[in-house]
């Protein structure tokens, strides 16, 4: 269901070429749980933001759903994210100045469903994430881990086939990380496919598949990590 | 559209938002008002004095020798007046509409002290008094020659002479109820003198611009003996500037016992007399327009701020799936909200300034259509304003939801 072949990303300033992404090429299957690892500079943040269509690439194929997406249209490239792709942000991302409800409405806004197909499916995230009750609040008014749930349950709303999670559990203890972690594993096993960029190697062991990056490019796994699926 | 979540979004941090409504409020208020007083202003500087204001000039001979001889002097001027080449007629008169001073009497229905007195200016003339000023006479007749009297002030005479012609104003203030049935009938000045008013005409301002009856006048048959007289000129269309300095040539040589000064063009005095009005309108348009561009800065200057403090939050919306025409909007419709509060609290304030100003300075109320107006002027501004700032806004990239800022 994606498929980035031979990819590769170059920031160009006048004087200076960073190759963030050299020769990239990788492929998710439907259902997938992907950690992905590295150092800091390895490029895991740009494939990230290559794969959930926040940054063009400078070279290379990918195809997101049998559709390749190198010559979409900025407007194109909008559409398909609010379509196909989930975010969920190291810092929540949740607008400050709207409600829970309100901050799960955007992305279905942009959808351009109907009132009551937003509000049935608003309801329907925030009671799965059990912040039913807290529909009104805003984010300022809940924890750290309550608004990471409230970012997943915007992230879920418009059903998406796959949830990019940056960081998802960086900023939050270990107790609300766990708590986020079992969240994310629920809905994987739901069937949605997520791709999480991790430094926590306990995470990332979670994850049924892992990519650890070095220097823009694939490496093989982080040393040291065991993965679940594959030990089991 | 997006209305209920922007409008939720900015009660939540509503100081800077309702600074700039306040604003907005303000500036309308100012502007519908600055408006009405403009419109006042150029209602009155458009009315028309009823003279051939284009072809008419006027100047002033003042008799200084011992043996000047007023009389002699005024028809041996008129005479000459009114043969030179270029002019089309001449008197002497006391003033010109517009002028700034000028005569005024009291008019009655009936004699005695206790009657209504209707005010209004005087323009004392001869027979050729209509032709020259160039008014329209509609009903009744002109005077005859015969009619026209000398009054010596220092030699008694007549006081006022019994015939009279009025504007078409002035009859419908005696005779509201019959002003087209006015030619014939006897009215009566300083109390008890009855004059016959033998004709009317459409038009003849006073010399008072802003006095409430500007438009009551009579024309009285009567020429003043005295030293110091003005000439009306009238030229043929298209040679009163030509003619001007030839005729002050003409009357400084033909009597060297008096000087000639003063000489100025009803289109001269028609400025000079609206001199006020005119900056005061320039003033005003001056004021609304600075205003008006202050708040633009400042809505450039909210927005700006705005878009620089939620670039996260753009980019994020972005990330989401926001198009760069749904910034565009967001920005845009968040302009248009705030405006609306502006203008609508302006809309209230204008409205209750203006009945204070109609009460206070005696003002025409606003006409109907220069709030809706001022409105959309105002949505203008703010949407012109909002779209630099908006339009940067879509330039945010999606790529700035993941940065760590």
């Amino acid at each position: 269901m994606l498929s980035m072949k031979n990819v590769s990303k170059i920031y160009r300033t006048e004087s200076i070429e960073t190759h963030a992404l050299r020769e990239f090429s990788f492929s998710v299957n439907e259902g997938d749980f992907i950690s992905v690892t590295g150092p800091s500079g390895s490029g895991k943040t740009t494939f990230l933001n290559i794969a959930g269509l926040l940054e063009e690439f400078s070279n290379g194929v990918y195809e997101l759903d049998g559709q390749n997406v190198t010559n979409l249209s900025d407007a194109q490239r909008s559409r398909l994210r609010n379509e196909k792709i989930g975010f969920i942000f190291q810092s929540f991302n949740l607008i400050p100045e709207l409600d829970v409800f309100d901050n799960v409405d955007v992305p279905l806004r942009y959808r351009g469903f109907k009132a009551a197909e937003r509000r049935k499916r608003i309801e329907r995230v925030i009671d799965m994430i059990g912040l039913g009750s807290r529909a009104h609040h805003l984010p300022s008014q809940l924890s750290g881990g309550q608004q990471q749930r409230v970012a997943i349950a915007r992230a879920l709303a418009g059903e998406p086939r796959f949830l990019l999670a940056d960081e998802p559990t960086g900023n939050l203890d270990s107790q609300m990380a766990e708590s986020v972690m079992q969240l994310l594993e629920e809905i994987n096993r739901a069937g949605t496919t997520i791709i999480m960029v991790t430094h926590e190697k306990n995470l990332a062991k979670r994850a049924r598949r892992n990519i650890f990056m070095h220097d823009g490019r694939v490496g093989s796994n982080e040393p040291g990590l065991h993965l679940a699926a594959a030990s089991a | 559209m997006e209305i209920g979540p922007i409008w939720r979004a900015m009660l939540r941090n509503k100081t800077s938002y309702l600074l700039i409504a306040l604003q907005i409020a303000f500036t309308m208020a100012i502007m519908v008002n600055a408006i009405a007083i403009i419109q006042e202003r150029s209602r009155m500087m458009a009315r028309p004095s009823g003279v051939d204001e284009d072809n008419i000039f006027y100047l002033s001979s003042i008799g200084f020798a011992p043996d000047f001889n007023p009389r002699a002097a005024i028809e041996q001027d008129l005479d000459a007046l009114r043969k030179f080449p270029g002019v089309a007629n001449a008197i002497v008169t006391n003033t010109v509409p517009l002028q700034g001073g000028g005569w005024s009497q009291g008019l009655r229905r009936e004699p005695g002290d206790d009657k209504e007195n209707i005010g209004v200016a005087v323009y004392f003339v001869d027979e050729q008094g209509i032709d020259t000023f160039g008014v329209n006479l509609t009903g009744g007749r002109n005077f005859t020659p015969t009619e026209i009297l000398w009054f010596d002030s220092e030699g008694g005479g007549p006081r006022w002479p019994d015939k009279t012609i009025l504007t078409q104003a002035m009859a419908e203030a005696l005779f509201p109820e019959s002003p087209q049935d006015v030619v014939g009938k006897t009215v009566y000045i300083e109390n008890d003198l009855p004059v016959t008013v033998i004709g009317i005409i459409e038009r003849m301002q006073a010399a008072w611009k802003s006095w409430s009856k500007v438009e009551n006048a009579m024309l009285v048959p009567m020429k003043r003996l005295e030293s110091a007289v003005r000439y009306v000129i009238r030229t043929q269309p298209g040679y009163r500037d030509e003619v001007m300095p030839q005729v002050e040539k003409m009357l400084a040589e033909s009597n060297t016992g008096r000087i000639i000064r003063s000489m100025k063009t009803m289109t001269e005095t028609r400025q000079r007399s609206y001199l006020e009005d005119s900056a005061m309108i320039k003033l005003l348009i001056f004021v609304v327009s600075i205003l008006t561009a202050i708040t633009g800065l400042g809505i450039v200057g909210l927005a700006s701020f705005s878009v620089a403090r939620r670039s996260k939050q753009i980019g994020t919306r972005r990330a989401l799936g926001a198009t760069r025409t749904a910034i565009l909007r967001y920005f845009m419709l968040e302009n248009f909200i705030i405006s609306s509060v502006g203008v609508i609290a302006g809309a209230i304030i204008a409205v209750g300034l203006n009945i204070w100003m109609v009460q206070a300075f005696d003002l025409t109320p606003i006409a109907w259509y220069v709030i809706p107006l001022a409105m959309l002027v105002l949505w203008l501004v703010g949407q012109l304003a909002v779209f630099g700032p908006a339009h940067r806004a879509t330039m945010v990239s999606p790529a700035v939801a993941t940065r760590a800022v």
